[in-house]
């Protein structure tokens, strides 16, 4: 069951491989024949009618007539180098400017003498006799020097390995009919090479520091390491036998299978895909060549450098060229795509000089895979400069999605917060007004209630006035109570002194005001509207059964601040010279007294106020011990 | 009996009010004290009133078929200065007194008020003892405190008072009489009287275009 669903995954999958590799190898393949051609085409070419081809050379004692281009063997004593000679005729009469005589390639290094006079010695540049450049040399022959008619060129080609010596056809005749071929060769192998490098080691420097900003992307560092390498192995001299450079130059020019290595670290991690452990063997060769050369010392880096450097670094860009393949099935960019096709460009040059230093190809050993390789870095370096512009587009455009979000997010949360707050003050808003109902209720409705009763039963005038006066006194109150007082009680007490003063004045009782200090009582910021309506209405209550049941003659209120360890709390007592409850209990209005007591005992309690009641026949006196702190909800109201 | 001022004349009271129980009962309140009075129903009536004699105290409710109390009350203010002004109010609601006093009123007078209570606050202004409510003195001491947000209600310049004035009316807010409030602040009872009237003096607004502005906030004038 499984293995049928395992197929039936794999099967689509093999052909969309299939259907992307296909395309792609065969688009290397043409790569391959154009790059071939175009390494044919784009041989410098050299004024043959000045070449001097046949010389007879002398090695290791014997002499035989060569035709050049030849080879010889990989190594010879320096004392004793291959001497190549041969006759050119020179002709005063046709001639206008100088002669020279030009090399356009040879290794590892050559002396030319004319007439047996020195006129060219490469071993004194040291970059010339480098066997991977192909570097050209021109000399001009001092015209003293030449005879009309025949003359001698001698050439000593010194080889020190380790590849063969090699020396191209020479050329000699008028110095403006050579230099041309000359400056070409010099631009190509000379200073493009420069160019390249550069390039490089400013990319080197940007990759660097890109690393150094972004350590979690260890692919900028590889390739930065890679580049320096390839600077290094172009700027620093080559050895000149017989003097002997330091070991460490020497390690250093035969670094290009770590360089090589390094570009694979860079191909894997470039892609995306995680460097395997064992890959690390691919660094061994290079490391090899490295140590050995090391303790060993010249010449077992450049011999160690020829029997494993160099097909580790052909190792190298197969396995770059495979990765790449394996990118691009997988991800079909435009970077892996380019990647692919330099690499496979690299790669052909790379065979080519192979097949050139096998002598299967005769190529005039041009050497072709340094410069490719160097311009393929560059374009590497080109491309990873158009990601990481590419990526900081990118973060533009979230930062970006990232703030359109956040408003967004903020205007909602506005919205909603405003939608809260709206409900909160209309819950509030219900709730004072429901407060408010009650208050209205408890008073003003009874009392219009019973204006209207007293009027329909006929009675006089004076009930209803009664009556009505009262319901004006409680609207009052509620209007009163609803003012902002700010916590301080005394604000609200002071207007009820007004309205009671003015209600007792007809009775002829006068109102003792007593307040302890001017402050009077405690600030309370918890203090609402229908806190001051209860204590009000509770005043209110006494005041009235003091006039009306017990008929007093002295009403006295007092006011005060005591203070006990839990901190400051108002007493408001309200005492008057009646005959006391107990015994108006026994008038025909007792009911209603009671039904006041129990009133004021109630509403002391949802003020969570104190009620204490005494009376006697000299008197009633009212206490009411205000709380600390006011209940926020008015529980015993439910 | 008839009430008379220092020059020996009677005093003359233009009662201002709409509603005609009302009307009876304040009238028959302030006859019966002695005082010589005229009634008139509407803002119009008030003014031809006036052109006859200026009375010695104006009584006018706010709220008059043809048009505000307010405006009565300022063109009585300028065209005559020495013409005590009341408001009657049924509440005596801050809302409509403190308006009443910006445009140059002293206290209220309660629309309810016992007939010997009428007749004393009368005498009382006649006398040059401008009375304020607690709820007013309330009212005022709260708008020195919060200047943080614009308050509801009418708008108040309390910015000349001077802190004794405020003690002064924080006292009376508080409900202490003025032998009281004489006593705490160490000042006598006289002095006392003459600061509220500086006080009403204060909360006046004088000059047009503050009369305008304040007609503005109060709705008066739609601009």
């Amino acid at each position: 069951m499984s293995e049928i669903a395992a197929k039936t995954l794999t099967r689509p999958r093999r052909r969309l491989i299939a259907s992307r590799l296909v395309p792609y190898l065969l688009l290397q393949a043409l790569i391959v024949i154009v790059t071939i051609l175009g390494l044919r085409l784009l041989q410098p070419g050299d004024p043959e009618e000045f070449a001097v081809s046949d010389f007879s050379a002398r090695e290791n004692g014997t002499m035989h007539a060569v035709t050049l281009p030849h080879f010889t063997a990989s190594r010879y004593s320096l004392a004793d180098p291959p001497l190549y000679t041969a006759a050119f005729t020179f002709r005063r009469s046709d001639v206008g400017s100088g002669w020279s005589v030009y090399l356009p390639r040879f290794s590892n290094a050559v002396e030319v003498a004319v007439n047996g006079v020195v006129v060219l010695d490469s071993r004194r540049d040291a970059n010339a006799n480098r066997p991977d450049r192909n570097t050209p040399q021109i000399a001009a022959i001092p015209s003293s020097l030449l005879r009309d008619g025949a003359n001698d060129i001698t050439v000593r080609l010194f080889v020190w390995g380790p590849l063969k010596g090699f020396l191209d056809s020479v050329y000699v005749g008028p110095d403006a009919a050579l230099r041309p071929a000359y400056e070409t060769r010099a631009l190509l192998f000379v200073t493009l090479p420069v160019v390249f490098s550069a390039w490089q080691s400013i990319l080197a420097v940007i990759l660097a520091i890109m690393w150094l900003m972004r350590r979690h992307e260890p692919v900028y560092g590889v390739l930065a390491v890679a580049m320096v390498l390839g600077v290094v192995q172009a700027f620093v001299p080559p050895p000149l036998p017989p003097a002997t450079t330091s070991r460490l130059a020497a390690v250093l020019l035969a670094s290009a299978p770590i360089e090589s290595a390094l570009i694979v670290v860079f191909g894997v991690l470039f892609f995306g895909w995680r460097w395997p452990r064992y890959g690390t063997l691919l660094f061994v060769p290079g490391l090899i060549v490295f140590v050995v050369g090391l303790i060993g010392g010249p010449p077992l880096p450049r011999i160690l450098f020829l029997v494993l450097g160099i097909p580790t670094v052909g190792l190298c860009l197969f396995l770059m060229a495979c990765v790449t393949a394996a990118a691009l099935v997988r991800r079909q960019d435009a970077a892996s795509f380019t990647i692919g096709c330099a690499v496979t460009i690299v790669l052909v040059c790379w065979v080519q000089d192979m097949l050139t230093v096998l002598e299967i190809v005769s190529n005039d050993r041009i050497f072709v895979s340094r410069l490719s390789y160097s311009a393929m870095l560059v374009a590497i370096g080109a491309g990873l400069t158009w990601r990481f512009a590419r990526a900081l587009n990118q973060v533009d455009s979230f930062a970006g999605q990232l703030v359109a979000r956040v408003a967004e997010a903020e205007e909602r949360l506005k919205a909603s917060f405003a939608r809260e707050e709206a409900r909160a003050r209309a819950a509030a808003l219900a709730n004072e007004r429901t407060r408010l109902m009650r208050d209205l209720h408890d008073g003003l409705g009874g009392q219009l209630v019973s204006i209207v009763a007293l009027s329909e039963r006929g009675h006089e005038g004076a009930t209803i006035t009664e009556a009505a006066r009262a319901a004006l006194k409680d609207l009052r109150l509620v209007i009163d109570s609803m003012d902002d007082i700010g916590g301080d009680l005394m604000l609200a007490l002071g207007s009820w002194r007004e309205r009671a003063t003015a209600q007792l004045r007809p009775h002829d009782i006068a109102l003792d005001w007593r307040v302890a200090t001017p402050q009077g009582l405690p600030l309370h910021p918890e203090l609402r509207p229908w806190h001051v309506i209860q204590i009000v209405r509770i005043l209110d209550e006494a005041v009235t059964n003091a006039v009306k049941h017990a008929e007093a003659r002295h009403i006295a209120v007092s006011i005060e601040t005591l203070d006990d360890d839990h901190g400051p709390y108002g007493v408001i007592s309200v005492t008057d010279d009646g005959k006391g409850f107990a015994r108006a209990d026994n008038c025909a209005s007792g009911g209603q007294t009671a039904r006041g007591l129990r009133n004021m005992r109630s509403r002391a309690a949802r003020c969570g106020a104190v009620l204490d009641l005494s009376s006697d026949a000299s008197g009633t006196c009212v206490r009411l011990q205000l709380p600390q702190r006011f209940p926020d909800s008015d529980a015993a109201a439910g | 009996m008839s009430e008379q001022d220092e020059t020996g004349e009677a005093i003359t009271i233009l009662l201002v009010e709409d509603d005609a129980p009302t009307c009876w009962r304040l009238h028959d309140a302030l006859v019966k004290a002695g005082y010589e009075v005229r009634s008139a129903g509407t803002l119009g009536e008030a003014r031809s009133a006036f052109g006859k004699a200026a009375p010695r105290v104006l009584l006018t409710d706010l709220r008059l078929p043809d048009g505000h109390g307010i405006e009565l009350i300022r063109e009585t203010r300028q065209r005559f200065p020495d013409t005590e002004i009341m408001v009657i109010s049924a509440l005596g609601d801050e809302e409509s007194v403190i308006s009443a006093i910006t445009v140059g009123a002293t206290g209220y007078l309660l629309k309810d008020a016992f007939p010997t209570d009428i007749a004393t606050t009368v005498r009382d202004l006649v006398a040059g003892h401008s009375p304020i409510s607690a709820s007013i003195a309330r009212f005022i001491v709260r708008r020195t405190q919060n200047s943080a947000e614009p308050s509801p209600g009418p708008v108040l310049n309390t910015a000349k008072l001077t802190p004794r004035e405020i003690d002064i009316l924080w006292g009376i807010a508080k409900g202490f009489s003025y032998a009281e409030i004489a006593s705490h602040l160490g000042l006598s009872r006289q002095t006392v009287t003459g600061h509220i009237k500086n006080i009403y003096r204060k909360l006046e607004v004088h000059t047009r275009s503050e009369a305008v502005f304040e007609a503005v906030q109060q709705g008066l004038i739609k601009l």
